[in-house]
């Protein structure tokens, strides 16, 4: 049959086709006889254009101001990566090994107990900057954006990416918060279903440095920043302190 | 007059985006403030909780940053370009979620919510959008308003006949009826303006 003579019907299943509701083979049906005729074809995309004009008139709702500046950060990140500033200093590790989890049940009901309170924190703020470079990734040698690791009010402390020649992360103080002088930070991997793992403590420079022990050291749901005793707390201890900031990793 | 004034809106936002296009942060700035409210409002109507529809909005700003130098080639108008990036980022995001999370039925309910409230359109008939919104506005006004939300959400969600009336909870049978009608009342009405 052929669709070009019959108009109404055309038009209708270009306009179901264009929504979304025709499915499968029929779609698939479509398609093809869209690619070889042309006067289907642009029925096809005279209904894509009318369809996508939902897009422009949906309500207006003025966003949280943090979001321009949850752009703004990452464009000064992407826009460093892409310059490659300066390498930023070190700082001591955490010696402890990475991934030795202590199975016993305390453990896990600590991290439990502190996934729990990290979840409440996280109930009152709008979280994390979780920016998504996939479609156009930076160049592999780039560094590449992890994570915005915020606080419970959501404003953005710690900007994290990752150095893929180094194998480290470069976290970036970006806000107001300074620990004492008895503290240390110490930046946690939080698996699921597992104890949090230290990836190591930061130290007291606005640009910092943690070297991984290997690119899986980010293959966790999400990041969290403990304040603890001057040098930090050993891995398998789990954090002791208060969890100040964290946010989503970004998949690669 | 409200013919020239989307076109004077139209000129504006297309000129700030071939500026962001040569790498301009004040021109992106710019962008957003004039169409944030209008990209939010979507990425909201899209994802439905505002954590997820900020993330939304911050990503498909980043992208617009990335790509601005491809819109000339598109040939659409300037909010609808933008509009397909903020639809695009929240489709992601919600597939991600879909994949890595088993909270979904936290989501479907508002979305349930939102939907018996039937806020999904603008009602004001605002001068920043172009012709062939104000026409798709007025022709979505005339339908009834069940028709005119599954409508809406089967393309904002790209959502199919089933997984609508398993969201909104109703017979796979009423979903396809209001569609199957309310698509119909839209072409008729969309063809006068042809």
């Amino acid at each position: 049959m052929n669709l070009e003579k019959y108009p109404d019907l055309l038009d209708s299943l270009a306009a179901s086709y264009a929504l979304g509701s025709m499915r499968g083979l029929a779609r698939n049906r479509f398609e093809t006889m869209a690619r070889e005729h042309p006067g289907i074809r642009a029925a096809a995309l005279l209904w894509q254009e009318r369809l996508a004009s939902l897009t422009e008139i949906q309500k207006e709702v003025t966003p949280s101001p943090n979001v321009w500046k949850r752009i703004e950060l990452a464009l000064e990140l992407e826009t460093q990566g892409a310059t490659k500033q300066k390498p930023t200093p070190e700082l001591p590790l955490d010696q402890s090994p990475l991934g030795l989890i202590d199975k016993a049940g305390r453990d896990v009901r600590r991290a439990l107990v502190w996934w729990r309170s990290a979840a409440l924190a996280g109930a009152l703020a709008a979280v994390v900057a979780l920016v998504m470079f996939a479609p156009w990734r930076a160049a592999p040698l780039e560094h590449q954006f992890v994570a915005v690791l915020a606080d419970d009010q959501s404003a953005a402390n710690l900007l994290v990416s990752f150095d893929p020649q180094q194998n480290a992360l470069h976290l970036k103080r970006v806000g107001q918060y300074r620990e004492a002088a008895d503290k240390s930070l110490q930046l946690w991997a939080l698996p699921p279903g597992a104890a949090p793992r230290s990836l190591g403590v930061l130290g007291e420079g606005r640009e910092l440095k943690v070297t991984l022990a290997g690119r899986q050291d980010l293959a966790v749901p999400m990041l969290a920043v403990s304040l603890e005793p001057k040098g930090g707390v050993p891995s398998e201890k789990g954090p002791t302190g208060p969890v100040l900031f964290k946010g989503l990793v970004a998949t690669f | 007059m409200m013919d020239m004034n989307d076109r004077s809106t139209d000129q504006v936002l297309i000129q700030l985006i071939e500026r962001v296009a040569e790498r301009d942060q004040t021109a992106l700035k710019r962008l957003y403030e004039l169409s944030s409210p209008r990209l939010y409002g979507l990425a909201l109507r899209v994802v439905s909780r505002p954590e997820l529809a900020e993330d939304v909005l911050q990503e498909a700003f980043l992208n617009v940053w990335r790509i601005a130098g491809d819109y000339r080639r598109s040939l659409s108008p300037p909010m609808a370009w933008l509009g397909l990036i903020v639809r695009s980022r929240a489709l992601d995001l919600l597939r991600r979620r879909a994949t890595e999370r088993a909270d979904e039925s936290e989501v479907l309910d508002s979305v349930h919510h939102e939907t018996i409230a039937g806020q999904a359109v603008d009602p004001m008939d605002s001068t920043d959008i172009g012709q062939q919104a104000s026409a798709l506005r007025q022709c979505l006004s005339r339908l009834e308003a069940n028709q005119r939300e599954v409508v809406c959400l089967a393309y904002l969600r790209d959502l199919s006949h089933g997984e609508l009336a398993a969201q909104l909870q109703l017979p796979l049978g009423t979903v396809k009826t209001w569609i199957r009608r309310g698509l119909a009342h839209l072409r008729g009405c969309m063809a006068r303006f042809a």
